[in-house]
């Protein structure tokens, strides 16, 4: 489902990480784990294809990334002035999949803030909605950086509801240090500082 | 799933607009740009008559730098504050690009208008040629939309993002004022022959397809790097 063979990314002189493989199919839940920079975040956007790659390759789902893949990163920004539901719906035109608003806000519980600008909700909501539009497309692969930073109770129980769900249709790859999310893995992958 | 390039462009127009709509950002910035403008040289030709060669050079400088001080944010704004990661999951580069190019050409083609009857209404200068200011106008917009749109679209993936938009923009930016002067002058009626402004129209219209033909592709080449 998901392959990554030998991935490097190098900053300048470093190497953030170097010779990464791995290959994940149905059912499998990897948590990344490391220390504040060592490179979490940059594997998943690089897997993703936001950053570039130095060296190695990545094999995505087949078919079209904007349907197979879905990432919901902690730096990823929604837009201020546009509402709940503009931005699913904005989400689901772009990527040509049905916008499923009603059922994606009940899944996430921001029903009552459908009409609210992003500028007005508080840091869980705005990662709720990350979520949401994450899963929009029900994608093969979903990849959760921090999914639980800024989330209540209820809101890392969405979380593990998601990470389920994710496990009955594809795999899913979360990086965190939280030791709660990383109960909801089936396998680990340690990078070195 | 069902791919539409209408239903995806449409979406990003929808967004700009939408974000237009309710911070006014550009619009207020064109808006008072145009104002200062022709306050400014209406002022500065109090009790005397401004030759038409003079009034057609101003007027192209305060279209070009009203639309260059507002436009480009359409791109550099969704690096700036993070949201172009999330377009770059779930849009292509091309609908990105017709997208914000389009919003560009109304936000261009408002400021425009708005600027030429104030400008000339303030001078109290009479359009010799209409169909020649017209089209001067609209082709004018057209290529600053689309030259402005690109400059944005490559800067936005340098760290030095500002700078560089500004320093594509010279090279790119000084034939269309040329052309777009050239234009103005004869259609408000400076003694020269018509057929020298038909030609400096037709050079705009065809600087407006070259820049928003190739656009998009030189935009998808840079897009995900």
């Amino acid at each position: 489902m998901l392959k990554v063979d030998r991935l490097g990314k190098k900053y300048g002189g470093r190497w953030i990480f170097r010779g990464l493989s791995f290959e994940l199919g149905q059912g499998d839940r990897l948590v990344i784990l490391g220390r504040n920079g060592s490179g979490k975040s940059t594997l998943l956007r690089t897997i993703a294809g936001l950053t570039e790659r130095t060296e190695g390759t990545v094999e995505l789902p087949p078919g079209d990334p904007r349907h197979t893949l879905g990432l919901c990163a902690l730096e990823q920004s929604v837009y201020a002035q546009l509402t709940v539901e503009e931005h699913l719906e904005m989400t689901a035109d772009l990527r040509g999949c049905p916008a499923r608003i009603d059922e994606l806000l009940g899944k996430i519980d921001l029903a009552y803030a459908r009409d609210v600008p992003a500028s007005h909700l508080s840091t869980g909501m705005r990662a709720r909605l990350k979520i949401a539009m994450a899963i929009q497309a029900n994608p093969v692969a979903l990849l959760l950086d921090e999914p639980g930073a800024g989330l209540d109770e209820e809101g890392r129980n969405l979380v593990a509801r998601i990470t389920a769900e994710q496990s009955e249709r594809g795999c899913l790859i979360v990086a965190t240090n939280d030791p709660i999310e990383r109960r909801l893995a089936n396998l680990e992958l340690q990078l070195a500082s | 799933m069902n791919y539409s390039w209408r239903a995806e462009i449409l979406a990003i127009f929808r967004k700009e607009w939408r974000t237009e709509m309710r911070s006014m950002s550009g619009l207020v910035t064109a808006f008072l740009f145009s104002v200062v403008t022709v306050y400014a040289i209406s002022f500065a030709a109090l009790n005397s008559k401004l030759p038409k060669t003079v009034i057609a050079g101003m007027l192209w400088v305060a279209l070009l730098f009203s639309a260059a001080s507002s436009l480009p944010r359409t791109f550099l704004s969704e690096e700036e504050h993070g949201t172009a990661d999330l377009l770059r999951l779930v849009a292509r580069a091309h609908a990105v690009f017709w997208g914000k190019a389009l919003f560009n050409i109304f936000q261009c083609v408002a400021t425009s208008v708005m600027l030429s009857i104030l400008y000339l209404g303030f001078t109290s200068t009479p359009v010799a040629i209409p169909w020649l200011f017209a089209v001067s106008l609209v082709a004018g917009c057209l290529s600053l939309a689309g030259a402005v749109t690109l400059c944005g679209a490559i800067a936005s993936q340098a760290s030095n993002r500002s700078m560089l938009a500004a320093a594509i923009a010279v090279p790119l930016l000084l034939p269309l004022v040329a052309l777009g002067v050239s234009g103005m002058r004869v259609s408000l009626g400076d003694g020269t022959m018509a057929s020298g402004g038909t030609a400096s129209a037709i050079g705009l219209i065809g600087y407006a397809v070259a820049t928003l033909a190739t656009g998009p592709y030189i935009f998808a080449a840079v897009w995900k790097t």
